[in-house]
């Protein structure tokens, strides 16, 4: 039973990923809406950010010694600036590190 | 050759990634076998599913005896979203053949996605842009079936890892913020944001994509009320 659960999880999965480049869907889209594809990966992307920086916790708002909310700021801001991913990810990184391992209160 | 080139570059842009990618896998696999998964089913469902949030999600619920009905929706809950990173590559990966779609398409996750995409918007006319996913897909692929396998054979207690995952949503912040550019985009992000905070703590499983397209929406109204002003 377990099996046939990882396989048919398996399969729906892979239907989602794959149908929208089957072909199925009609081929000649409007510009208009070829345009608002665009939008797709702040719209998808932004709610995973938030979440993982746990501004909510057990339905409560969690912004004071959230340092994944201040570490991401910061990360924010280097990328705003550099527009690096690799700068983005260790300043981020590194700022993280530092608030949790070394203030103590 | 240019395929080869864009292939490595792909490989090279996804490596730093799996610092975060890993532990999520040696985690999800030493969830799995305490779940009471075997071995094989455990390492398998990497490849079958190949989804990590999707996985530990899964590996949680059975461990509950949760009705298969419920663990098949919220797996496809979490997976949804990549309904909407497939929309929005149709228009890169339209003329290639069955063969190519087939593979793209298995290999569209988050991380991969996230860090083509950006190469895809940043160079459209770029000739074999493919290879790019592919060479992100690949590398995700092998560090997912790695991680899995160590944390399968690992067992135990769950490992520490100084929390390496939060690389993960630090290269989104990378990826998306440069994409800022307009009114309309700062809208998308702000209303999906919003919307993915509420949704999350309403306990919808569909949260993602629901905030995805209320966010999708919001950039297509504003940036038609800005192009008639």
């Amino acid at each position: 039973m377990t099996w046939s659960l990882i396989i048919l999880c398996g399969i729906i999965t892979f239907l989602m990923r794959f149908i929208p480049l089957s072909g199925i869907i009609s081929r000649e889209l409007s510009p208009s809406t070829k345009n608002s594809f665009k939008y797709i990966p702040l719209a998808v992307l932004t709610p995973i950010i938030v979440n993982d920086l746990s501004i909510v916790e057990n339905n409560n708002l969690f912004l004071i010694e959230n340092y994944k909310l201040y570490a991401g700021i910061i990360a924010i801001i280097v990328a705003f600036i550099t527009n690096n991913i690799l700068a983005t990810i260790s300043l981020g990184m590194a700022s993280y590190l530092l608030m949790s391992n070394f203030i103590n209160i | 050759m240019k395929k080869l080139k864009i292939f490595k570059q792909g490989i090279l842009e996804e490596l730093p990634l799996q610092l975060g990618v890993f532990p999520f896998g040696v985690i999800y696999g030493v969830m799995a076998i305490e779940s009471g998964l075997t071995p094989m089913q455990a390492f398998l469902m990497s490849s079958i599913i190949f989804g990590g949030a999707s996985q530990i999600a899964f590996v949680q619920l059975i461990s509950n005896t949760t009705p298969f009905g419920v663990i098949v929706t919220t797996v496809s809950a979490i997976n949804s979203r990549h309904l909407l990173y497939s929309i929005s590559m149709m228009e890169f990966l339209k003329n290639l053949s069955l063969k190519w779609r087939v593979i793209l398409g298995y290999l569209l996750t988050d991380e991969a996605y996230a860090i083509s995409i950006r190469r895809f918007i940043n160079q459209p006319n770029t000739s074999f842009l493919h290879f790019h996913l592919l060479g992100t897909g690949i590398t995700l692929f092998l560090s997912w079936q790695i991680s899995t396998l160590t944390g399968v054979l690992l067992g135990g207690d769950l490992p520490q890892f100084l929390d390496l995952q939060f690389i993960i949503p630090l290269t989104f912040i990378a990826i998306i913020i440069p994409m800022i550019r307009s009114i309309s985009t700062f809208l998308v992000v702000i209303s999906s944001a919003f919307c993915g905070l509420i949704f999350k703590n309403l306990d919808i499983s569909f949260w993602i994509i629901i905030s995805g397209f209320i966010g999708v929406l919001v950039g297509i109204v504003s940036n038609k009320l800005d192009k008639k002003r």
